[in-house]
């Protein structure tokens, strides 16, 4: 087997190891909270009022929009409220929720089943039932899948992201020892719709058992499961393309554009449900874990099910805890449990209160350009952050980093070297938009100047023109002048010779 | 790759503990002096990093914890004669501490090795003392007597092996005709060269910049030997005399003022190899680290952006 890596990347262990494999299966919530949007997207349209009543897989929310996915119940009941709830993000941000209260009965609607294999429908219809089932990507990113799928039309190879991407979160892991038969069948259903020769799925070969059972239920040749070094950031698509394939994407350009298609194992599993069971995205399964629980486990929960009542169940211990949405690396630290399971969150932290080693200055060395996945020099970059000189950061490449943290885990002198990267990141963003409306002041402004001298000018030259003109017909028509005078002559001579008359 | 180290402070301790047996060497050479000229160093270190970060008005325990001004004022004691007046010391870390580092911001902010600065101020201010060596074993009622009381005891002083080249070639005579060996200077060298590989295995320092710097040496040595052996020193005394092993390992690698790119550090040793046997064979002192090291030191920035390594995707 050919052995498959890449350069930078640190080994980090697995804190806290779920003991059991298990997935336990949470009770539909007495209620749920859903959000229109999981990240970047475009907010869908709630299809529902407040009052109403609504069954288990019924769709709430709509959207025309490419890039944006439907919203389906989670459980059935009344819809409570459509406001606004804190989605995990470092700024806090707000995003319009739908509140369901539940009936307790979970009350389906009613699921058609489809007679027809998958592979008799064409991609177009396949990608439009992935769209209905409100598939978006559940390894954290959000982005829609039927977006993703389109954008990747015509592509040759289909890659099964099953690395897990951080130590801690073991939610893939469990799900393909659960469900290694939907998993590979997902896979041919997605190899139909993105019209794929061959899918590769990757995963960490720390994970032997998951491994194992999708080997049994792999029969389709054009389905290949290889193994990859649990190292941290393998599970970046850039990274991962580049350590399976060795095709490393240009800065700025798309997996798409090589011909590339990745995606989440756990997007499969949904895009199995969606199509073979017809049945749209409701739950996904988490991971709690931490140094405050006392057993780290995987649930398989409804989509807005509030995380207090998942980690309530891991028993942690009372004391204050530190916690974080998403993986050690590059989770987001929220201030409070007051969040719910979306379609996008593999992993909870809860760990206990520990101090942060002090800061200490950078002396250059060097050890965080040895792990950067990504090969830059973050020494470099925070020399620059620091002093705001974004233009000097941006020569050295500040645009390319992924904010994978590697640099912060490795730094001897504990410096938040990736907090400092996004800083400057929206710092040049901040400027470069407020520099396009000085530009735009600017120009509007001199080209007001400029059209004010110009008229002046324009007006200037129309006037000499006229004098001249005028002069020029003037002079022309010295005849008219002496036509005048001997008018004036002429009556002048009458007036006299009347008076003559009559005196 | 695995995480070797906890903090900075680590780090600068295990480059204080990978001098010892090169610290072993020269007190076996020198005698006593070296000790007391180590210790004087790291006390009024310690006093100006502490006084300067009161006047700055910053917290003194984590940048005194940090061992950098220790570092600092073990690497000039190491570099300056064993019996030079105790205000030589005093005067080269002050202006190590201070001009050298403070000034610029303090720890990480340096655009030259403190270090080197200190002993380039010294060695130009106080061309005398700076180049009186104690010539053989130095006892400890001697050395104190001789650094306190400022009693020059010229019984006890004599020149380095590269001062005395070069004053011997300087008046006319041939390599050949040199004592050009000393047993002792390879042993310091060979000390440092040790601790040089502790600190190498460890992965407390890279390779780069070592291995570049003593290439630059070995081929412009051997070049210029090569070319006029009767006025130049063959390459193996290039790289056993002097401070070579110790500018190799600890002085040329101090990673704040060093260039950080995997090929810029390969540039930066070699040129400063390159100027190190330029400045001894040419130039008007006898080892030329120091100066090879702050002329180095400014090229840095440049040698860094044109020397970065090939991103992701670029």
């Amino acid at each position: 087997m050919a052995s498959y890596s890449f350069k930078g990347g640190i080994y980090l262990p697995n804190p806290y190891p779920v003991k059991d494999s298990e997935v336990r299966q949470v009770a539909p919530p007495k209620r749920v909270i859903l959000p229109l949007k999981q990240r970047f997207e475009d907010e869908a349209q709630p299809y529902v009022k407040i009052g109403e009543k609504v069954l288990t897989g019924q769709i709430i929310a709509k959207t025309i929009s490419k890039h944006s996915s439907y919203l389906h119940a989670s459980i059935s009941g009344v819809i409570s409220a459509i406001k606004k709830y804190p989605i995990p993000h470092p700024s806090g941000i707000e995003v319009m929720c739908i509140v369901i209260d539940s009936d307790g009965k979970d009350e389906w609607i009613e699921i058609q089943r489809y007679n027809q294999d998958f592979q008799h429908y064409s991609p177009e219809k396949l990608i439009q039932r992935i769209r209905e089932a409100g598939i978006v990507g559940m390894g954290g990113a959000g982005f829609p899948t039927h977006a993703k799928i389109n954008n990747a039309q015509g592509a040759h190879t289909l890659i099964i992201n099953a690395t897990e991407c951080e130590p801690g979160i073991m939610c893939d892991d469990a799900l393909m020892q659960h469900y290694p038969r939907e998993i590979i069948r997902g896979v041919e259903v997605l190899l139909h719709a993105c019209g794929a020769k061959q899918a590769v799925i990757a995963i960490e070969d720390d994970k032997q058992e998951a491994l194992h059972s999708l080997l049994m239920y792999n029969f389709n040749d054009h389905i290949d499961i290889v193994q990859i070094p649990t190292k941290y950031t393998s599970g970046a698509e850039k990274i991962l393309i580049k350590t399976l394939f060795d095709i490393e994407i240009s800065s700025g350009k798309f997996a798409s554009d090589y011909g590339v298609l990745c995606q989440n194992v756990g997007t499969v599993k949904a895009i199995y449900d969606a199509i073979i069971d017809n049945k749209p995205l409701i739950s996904r399964i988490v991971t709690i874990t931490g140094s405050a629980v006392q057993e780290p486990r995987n649930y398989e929960a409804r989509i807005g099910t509030s995380f207090a009542s998942l980690v309530a169940k891991s028993y942690p211990n009372p004391a204050p805890h530190q916690i974080r949405i998403g993986g050690m690396m590059m989770g987001i630290d929220v201030a409070n449990m007051h969040y719910a399971v979306y379609k996008t969150t593999n992993c909870m932290f809860v760990n206990n209160v520990v101090p942060t080693p002090a800061v200490q200055s950078c002396i250059r060395c060097g050890q965080c350009n040895q792990v950067c996945p990504i090969n830059l020099l973050p020494q470099q970059l925070f020399w620059y952050a620091k002093s705001k000189n974004t233009n000097r950061a941006l020569d050295y490449n500040l645009g390319d980093c992924i904010e994978c943290r590697c640099c912060d885990v490795v730094c001897p002198s504990h410096i938040p070297l990736t907090q400092y990267f996004s800083f400057a990141k929206a710092l040049h963003r901040k400027r470069t938009i407020e520099q396009q409306k000085i530009d735009t002041a600017r120009e509007r402004f001199e080209f007001k100047e400029f059209r004010v001298k110009r008229n002046k000018k324009e007006r200037a030259e129309m006037m000499a023109r006229k004098k001249a003109q005028l002069k020029q017909e003037m002079a022309q028509d010295a005849s008219k002048k002496t036509k005048i005078a001997q008018a004036i002559a002429r009556v002048k001579n009458k007036r006299d010779s009347k008076d003559e008359n009559g005196v | 790759m695995k995480m070797v180290f906890d903090s900075t402070s680590q780090i600068m301790r295990q480059v204080i503990y990978a001098l010892v047996l090169g610290i072993g060497a020269s007190y076996a050479h020198f005698g006593w002096g070296v000790i007391i000229q180590i210790i004087l160093a790291v006390l009024v270190a310690i006093t100006v990093e502490a006084s300067f970060l009161a006047i700055r008005k910053l917290p003194i325990k984590p940048s005194i914890t940090d061992g950098s001004a220790v570092l600092t004022g073990i690497l000039l004691a190491l570099s300056i004669p064993s019996i030079a007046p105790w205000w030589i010391v005093v005067v080269g870390v002050n202006f190590a501490i201070i001009f050298g580092k403070q000034l610029y911001g303090g720890l990480g902010n340096n655009p030259f090795n403190p270090a080197m600065l200190g002993y380039a101020f010294l060695l130009i201010s106080y061309p005398l003392p700076m180049t009186t060596w104690a010539g053989e074993f130095v006892n400890l009622t001697q050395a104190l007597d001789v650094i306190f009381n400022l009693n020059p005891v010229d019984a006890l002083s004599g020149a380095t092996r590269l001062d005395d080249v070069k004053i011997q070639l300087a008046l006319g005579k041939m390599v050949s005709e040199l004592n050009i060996y000393s047993s002792a200077q390879m042993w310091i060298n060979i000390g440092f060269l040790l601790g040089g590989l502790y600190l190498l295995a460890r992965r407390i320092i890279l390779w780069h910049i070592p291995v570049a710097f003593l290439l630059g040496i070995a081929i412009s040595a051997f070049l210029l030997f090569a070319g006029d052996s009767e006025h130049y020193l063959p390459m193996q005394n290039h790289l056993m005399l002097g401070a070579t092993m110790l500018g190799a390992f600890f002085i040329a690698t101090d990673p704040v003022t060093a260039s950080t790119t995997p090929k810029g550090r390969l540039i930066y040793g070699f040129l400063m190899g390159v100027l190190v046997v330029v400045i001894r064979s040419f130039g008007a002192y006898p080892d030329g680290i120091a100066f090879a090291v702050l002329l180095m030191n400014m090229t840095v920035s440049l040698i860094d952006y044109y020397t970065q390594p090939k991103v992701f995707g670029k």
